[in-house]
């Protein structure tokens, strides 16, 4: 239909009205559609028919076009099957790849789900010898960057196109000059990798080009560890830590839980160990000395607030315990230890019993030194390992085989030289991330051929000369060592979207041999299995990792006379004139390489619940004598840098510590992870120089004055003010009752209202089941059980539900509304010594908070909160028309087709899970969504969106509520597979273990168990007969089919911070009575309780600290 | 007596009368289409790209259903055969015809032959083949008898309704799942409601009428 032009409608009258003509006019379905219905018409239109004639002919059907094409008839859609269809593919059924993530030195072992050859979700390889399918937050997030509009997505030289044929000549015309002078002004900067491969290429570019500057670069690193080790033991190694075989755990500033390497292997061991199935279990102690309030110190059973740089005198003390309690009670090592000094203001009992408690558990005691710490508190670390006995059981210290590669100072002074013709950045950022001192914004310009592969046309790529989109993980050949010593390969799953190239390929061109990434990989596996037949890569592809003796265990001694050397003076204490500064890797952005994926933005900091943002945290003391509060902008002045950020007062953090997490304030990050004139967070590395990485003494700070920050906090109230939403004992109260969750709050006090045959409060209504039988399926009934004495608040859950379910972004401005969208939240509570609240006069504003003097030293609880699929639920009876409804499986499930947003249920829910669409989230940009129709995201965008949704999910629309569905789809899945399976048989009950909902799968510490009731045998219904099972609100009588199973505590007696019972749990005996004993007639005294200012929460019932 | 109603209010009756004639003949045109199996598609039948008939192919020469439609039994979908699996056969059989030139291109350029789409459902109704097909529901219960079709059409209406009422009563449309792919299959209404009941009762047949079964 080629005569089907176009027509010319210039004229302004009528032009609304022809616009839309002219766009139908030129769609295929139109063509198509005249040509069926009309052919005789269209057939009369010619190459040069007049506006008129066209009008003529399509008025009359015109009201009908618009009618049959978008409002009854559906437009016409077309099938396109394969010519050929790929072996062993059936459109519809997804595949599942192994595949893998390095990060810095170690990596993760991943199975990735792919729908129509789209990626679109990621999973922990639970094949893996050393994975139980757990992975982290960040993990979790990586399939958005591969979706990220903002991605590079072209070749460029300082940010104008260059075509690819131009980059490639420029870069191959650099690797023949560079063959020639064997390397000679050649210098290469890279990230760390936990490749094998990678570690080959190099070692072959090295032998190549040797003059050739080699060198990597890392904001954040793990690499201390292992300095102290070559130092005090003289070899490299590694440590790998056995938390599951430790009954107690001290931790030297280790944020092992959180932001150490490894962390979802750490969490697994680490709530292993906490394990608590029956009143026999041993539980392992965690004791913390830390500056920062991190999420290891949120779980641990005692907790040290020390300031940073003073962590290793601690560490010194307890050392020089240990010796002398092991037999060494003279010598120069225990003088060496004993003269770094102590602590002021901590108690030497701390130290002592502390110690005492490591002594008396020898070979199953271990000690962990953080990242952030220097080499001289890591080898302390080695030798209280040795003088425990731990070396061999719970820590082992493997092979460290990476290669031997300069660092970015020897490059910098290479520049400064005036040595380096062709830099070759591959991966890095320095422009952004390098030292402050070593100015390389200014550097990078000293160089004339700058290559950079890179993943974003970012802060350094705006300025490199050939600038090379770099491909994603699950675009790239590639391979990852785990920190176990096993070999997991990196298998693409989808072509690269935009043309970009894989680190390894690019390197290799650099050899010059042509060998590309995939026949580097599989030549590395040949070795390293000594099998190079194809079926042996097919299996290892297949299974996605090769269980690979090289990094074998050994015996590492440490040496006295090293140790002692690398002892140095003990550094001053900061006070708030001297502040020390720490500057630590974030939770969500980890070193700002994360910074534009919006799923990570948006994920409520573990511990501050801040989103969007960075900010100077300090304690409320420190913030008191220098007369600031939350969300004042002071100046942070260190070295002659300064830097604006605002203050947000943490509790728990140590005093004279300002904590700034890096990865915020890029200038060129991209539309999520903000650019110059629109930042996300305040840029840490203005101030981070080549000898403070992590601690830095000597900053001020000065406010400035009338000016505020405005943070988007996901929970703004701290305290459970006494509540029973979070249920806690120490092991002593577990022992004395091992049910005294189920005897808290006001349904265990009821005895005078009317109970049912099974002893739990009568509700005020009928259940629906117990009214119509026919409407409980007698095949499943769907529960969840959540450990909170696993679960240590990684977040990793979040994102995978954000990832499963297809769920949007807001924005800040959104967060701040409290219109977050998150189906499952981590609530965080504060608890703090209760004569201390009681000190503190009750009041109603949250701003007063931080001026209180309990958050000096709080516990802290976690709490994952998700629709607990009441089977009386609240929302269901006040929705006018039937949206969400109960099934027969014990699902609350939501028709969003149904919904017309009145947002009742919402309302009526007391646990404030619901979520509602304020906005077409998906379809506009995050800062224009007030624009409503006016500002859509273009076209390229909405097409990447697409890609990255899970099909099995509805994308949810602007008006509808959402919620948790229990991962609806993957119930229907396990459920149709069972069906088929049964075929005409009646077994179409699933099988245990074969519903497992998106948080649970991810959750590294399996924390979250679902599964079906009516299975007695089943793990979640085992959990529920657990004494440690309880409701949150059970009160209410909207029997959660999600429970709890209360945390309790292990504190050691002897301790001078002992408390008998958790904070929380003392704040509710004093107005609701002790749990650990029986309440008969206990509901008569609550009268007297009246006045009190807790009973104010009670009315409100509900959960959660700001909505 | 002045002036209080105007004089142009003597035929605000007949305004009045005729506007309750457009609502009322607006509700009768809307009702008489979008209530009857029109808006459901029932008849659709485009013209496709290829003339090939499931009656000459099915019902003449016996081939299986899943002979092309071969992820039936597995997948969501009930998919569409690829340009080779037709030219399994037509290399010798109807080699050079000009009917097949279509699929021949398509083979030879692998570009896809684009198939109208005639069965679709909305976005959000989560429908799977695989667990009716396996479970003793027919092609022919949502698609009528496409072995006698020459040329596929929309034989039955993909309401809620339609859905909902072999949801209702699966008894009167379960068969033997060896007749599944037999679409020229009978039985008689009392042998059917007798075998049905059995089939609910032995396979522990639970069609749901919940929303979760089909919206997720």
């Amino acid at each position: 239909m080629s005569h089907l032009n176009k027509p010319d409608l210039t004229s302004a009258s009528g032009r609304q009205y022809w616009r839309s003509l002219d766009q139908l006019a030129d769609t295929p379905e139109f063509r198509e559609w005249a040509e069926r219905e009309f052919p005789a018409g269209a057939a009369e239109l010619s190459p040069d028919f007049q506006r008129r004639d066209f009008m003529k002919l399509m008025s009359a059907s015109f009201l009908l076009a618009g009618f049959g094409l978008t409002g009854c008839r559906r437009p016409v859609e077309k099938i396109y099957p394969f010519s050929e269809k790929p072996a062993g593919y059936t459109h519809g059924v997804p595949g599942h790849f192994a595949t893998g993530l390095s990060s810095r030195r170690s990596g993760a072992a991943l199975v990735v789900e792919s729908n129509e050859g789209r990626p679109t979700k990621v999973e922990g390889n639970s094949l893996h010898p050393d994975s139980n399918g757990g992975t982290d937050a960040l993990t979790q997030a990586s399939i958005l960057s591969l979706y990220d509009p903002d991605r590079a997505t072209r070749f460029a030289a300082r940010g104008r196109d260059l075509s690819k044929e131009a980059a490639y000549e420029a870069l191959d015309e650099a690797i023949a000059t560079a063959s020639v002078n064997r390397g000679r002004g050649v210098a290469f900067l890279l990230e760390q990798s936990a490749s094998p491969s990678r570690a080959r290429v190099i070692e072959s570019l090295k032998r190549k080009l040797p003059s050739a500057i080699i060198a990597e670069y890392e904001p954040v690193n793990f690499g201390n560890s292992r300095l102290a080790i070559e130092k005090v033991m003289g070899q490299k190694a590694r440590p790998q830590y056995h938390l599951d075989k430790a009954s107690v755990i001290l931790s030297l500033d280790a944020d092992f839980l959180g932001v150490e390497e490894d962390s979802p292997r750490m969490i697994r061991d680490f709530a292993s160990g906490r394990q608590l199935e029956s009143v026999d279990d041993k539980m392992s102690r965690l004791y913390t000395v830390e500056a920062l309030m991190t999420l290891t110190g949120a779980n641990a059973d005692h907790r040290l607030r020390v300031p940073s740089s003073q962590i290793g005198k601690v560490a010194a003390q307890v050392a020089a315990r240990l010796l002398v309690k092991a037999g060494q009670t003279s010598g120069p090592l225990l003088t060496a230890l004993q003269a770094m000094g102590s602590v002021d203001g901590v108690s030497p009992a701390w130290i002592d019993e502390c110690a005492n408690d490591l002594f008396a558990h020898r070979r199953a005691a271990v000690v962990l030194a953080g990242h952030r710490q220097s080499p001289e508190v890591h080898a302390i670390a080695a030798l209280i390992n040795e003088v425990l006995e731990a070396v061999g059981s719970t820590v082992v210290y493997r092979d460290d085989v990476a290669p031997e590669l300069a660092g970015i100072q020897s490059v910098t002074q290479a520049v400064k030289a005036g040595s380096v013709e062709t830099l070759v950045i591959v991966g890095a950022n320095p422009v952004y991330n390098a030292p402050a001192d070593l100015e390389w914004a200014k550097l990078i310009g000293e160089v004339d051929k700058v290559f950079r592969l890179g993943y974003y046309e970012d802060e350094t790529g705006s300025l490199s000369r050939y600038h090379f989109p770099a491909a994603h993980y699950l675009e790239s050949w590639g391979d990852v060592r785990t920190s176990d010593g096993t070999l997991v390969p990196v298998q693409p799953l989808i072509a690269p979207l935009f043309d970009g190239v894989s680190e390894l390929d690019f390197l290799a061109r650099w050899l010059g041999d042509g060998q590309s990434a995939h026949e580097i990989v599989k030549k590395t596996f040949a070795s390293e299995s000594k099998d190079s037949s194809e079926n042996a890569w097919k299996r290892f592809l297949h299974d996605g990792y090769f269980k690979s003796g090289a990094r074998a265990s050994k015996r590492l001694t440490v040496d006295s006379a090293s140790l002692i050397a690398i002892l140095g003076d003990s550094a001053e204490a900061p006070s708030s004139e001297r502040l020390e500064v720490v500057f630590h890797r974030d939770y969500s952005v980890d070193d700002g390489r994360y910074s534009n994926n919006g799923w990570l933005q948006e994920l409520p900091d573990p511990v501050t619940k801040i989103t969007w943002d960075n900010a100077a945290l300090m304690s409320r003391q420190t913030a008191t004598e220098l007369g600031l509060s939350s969300g004042d902008l002071v100046e942070l002045t260190l070295d002659g840098r300064a830097l604006e950020v605002p203050v947000w007062i943490q509790p728990g953090l140590a005093n004279a510590t300002v904590a700034l997490a890096l990865g915020y304030g890029r200038s060129n990050a991209g539309r999520v992870g903000g650019v110059d004139g629109d930042t996300v967070g305040f840029n840490a590395y203005a101030l981070r120089t080549s000898n403070s990485a992590h601690i830095a003494s000597g900053a001020k700070i000065t406010k400035i004055e009338g000016r505020k920050f405005e943070f988007s906090c996901t929970q703004d109230h701290w305290s459970m003010e006494g509540r029973a939403i979070v249920r806690e004992g120490n092991l002593e109260q577990y022992h004395k009752k091992t049910d005294f969750a189920q005897n808290m709050d006001l349904e265990a006090h009821a005895s005078h209202i009317p109970h049912d045959e099974q002893g739990r409060p009568k509700g005020l209504y009928s259940h629906p089941y117990d009214e119509r039988d026919s409407s409980r399926s007698d095949v499943h009934q769907w529960g969840m059980a959540i450990d909170l004495n696993r679960c240590v608040g990684c977040s990793a859950c979040v994102i995978a539900c954000q990832s499963e379910n297809n769920i949007p972004i807001v924005g800040k401005d959104q967060v701040g509304r409290g219109r977050e969208m998150h189906w499952i939240r981590l609530d965080r509570y504060y608890a703090g010594d209760l004569e201390l609240r009681k000190k503190q006069k009750p009041t109603s504003s949250d701003d007063l908070q931080p001026t209180f003097e309990w958050i000096d030293d709080p516990q802290v609880v976690t709490q994952p909160m998700l629709c607990q699929h009441c089977e009386s639920a609240p929302c269901e009876s006040v929705c006018p028309v039937n949206a969400t409804v109960h099934d027969d499986e014990g699902l609350n499930v939501m028709a969003y087709n149904r919904c017309v947003g009145t947002r009742y249920c919402s309302n009526n829910c007391p646990y404030k899970v619901r979520r509602f669409n304020y906005f077409d989230y998906n379809k506009r940009p995050i800062k224009k969504l007030y624009l409503g129709p006016l500002a859509n995201r273009s076209e390229h965008e909405i097409d990447l969106v697409k890609l990255s949704k899970n099909p099995d999910v509805t994308v949810r629309m602007r008006g509808v509520m959402e919620k948790c569905t229990f991962c609806v789809q993957r119930i229907q899945k396990a459920k149709i597979a069972q069906k088929i399976k049964a075929g005409a048989t009646s077994d179409v009950q699933v099988e245990e273990g074969a519903v497992v909902p998106a948080c649970g799968q991810a959750c590294p510490a399996e924390a979250i168990e679902f599964g079906n009731l009516l299975d007695p045998e089943s793990k979640v219904s085992k959990l529920k007969k657990n004494d440690r099972n309880y409701s949150v609100l059970g009160f209410l009588d909207t029997r959660p089919r999600t429970t709890y199973l209360a945390k309790v505590r292990n504190p050691n007696p002897k301790m001078p911070d002992y408390q008998a019972m958790p904070f929380t749990l003392s704040e509710y005996k004093d107005h609701m009575g002790d749990p650990t004993v029986e309440h008969h007639g206990h509901h008569d005294d609550h009268g007297h309780h009246d006045g009190d200012s807790h009973e104010d929460n009670h009315e409100t019932a509900e959960v959660g600290g700001s909505h | 007596m002045s002036d209080v109603f105007p004089k142009w209010t003597n035929k605000l009756p007949l305004y009045l009368g005729l506007t309750v004639a457009v609502i009322g003949a607006s509700a009768v045109a809307g009702v008489w289409y979008y209530f009857t199996p029109k808006y459901t598609r029932v008849g659709y039948q485009p013209l496709q790209p290829v003339a090939f008939s499931h009656s000459v192919h099915s019902e003449q020469l016996g081939i299986d259903c899943r002979y092309c439609h071969d992820g039936v039994e597995s997948s969501w979908f009930s998919n569409v055969p690829a340009a080779s699996t037709c030219m399994n056969c037509h290399k010798a059989i109807l080699a050079d015809d000009d009917r097949l030139a279509p699929v021949r291109a398509s083979l030879e350029s692998g570009d896809s032959i684009p198939w109208v789409q005639i069965h679709k459902k909305p976005d959000y109704v989560y429908f799977n083949h695989a667990v009716h097909v396996n479970r003793g529901v027919s092609c022919v219960e949502c698609h009528g008898q496409v072995n006698q079709m020459e040329e596929v059409y929309h034989a039955k209406p993909f309401s809620m309704g339609f859905c909902l009422e072999c949801h209702r009563n699966p008894e009167s449309h379960l068969r033997d799942p060896d007749e599944v792919y037999d679409l020229n299959y009978r039985v008689d209404a009392l042998k059917q409601e007798e075998l049905g009941e059995k089939y609910v009762h032995d396979w522990n047949v639970n069609a749901s009428q919940n929303c979760s079964a089909c919206h997720r």
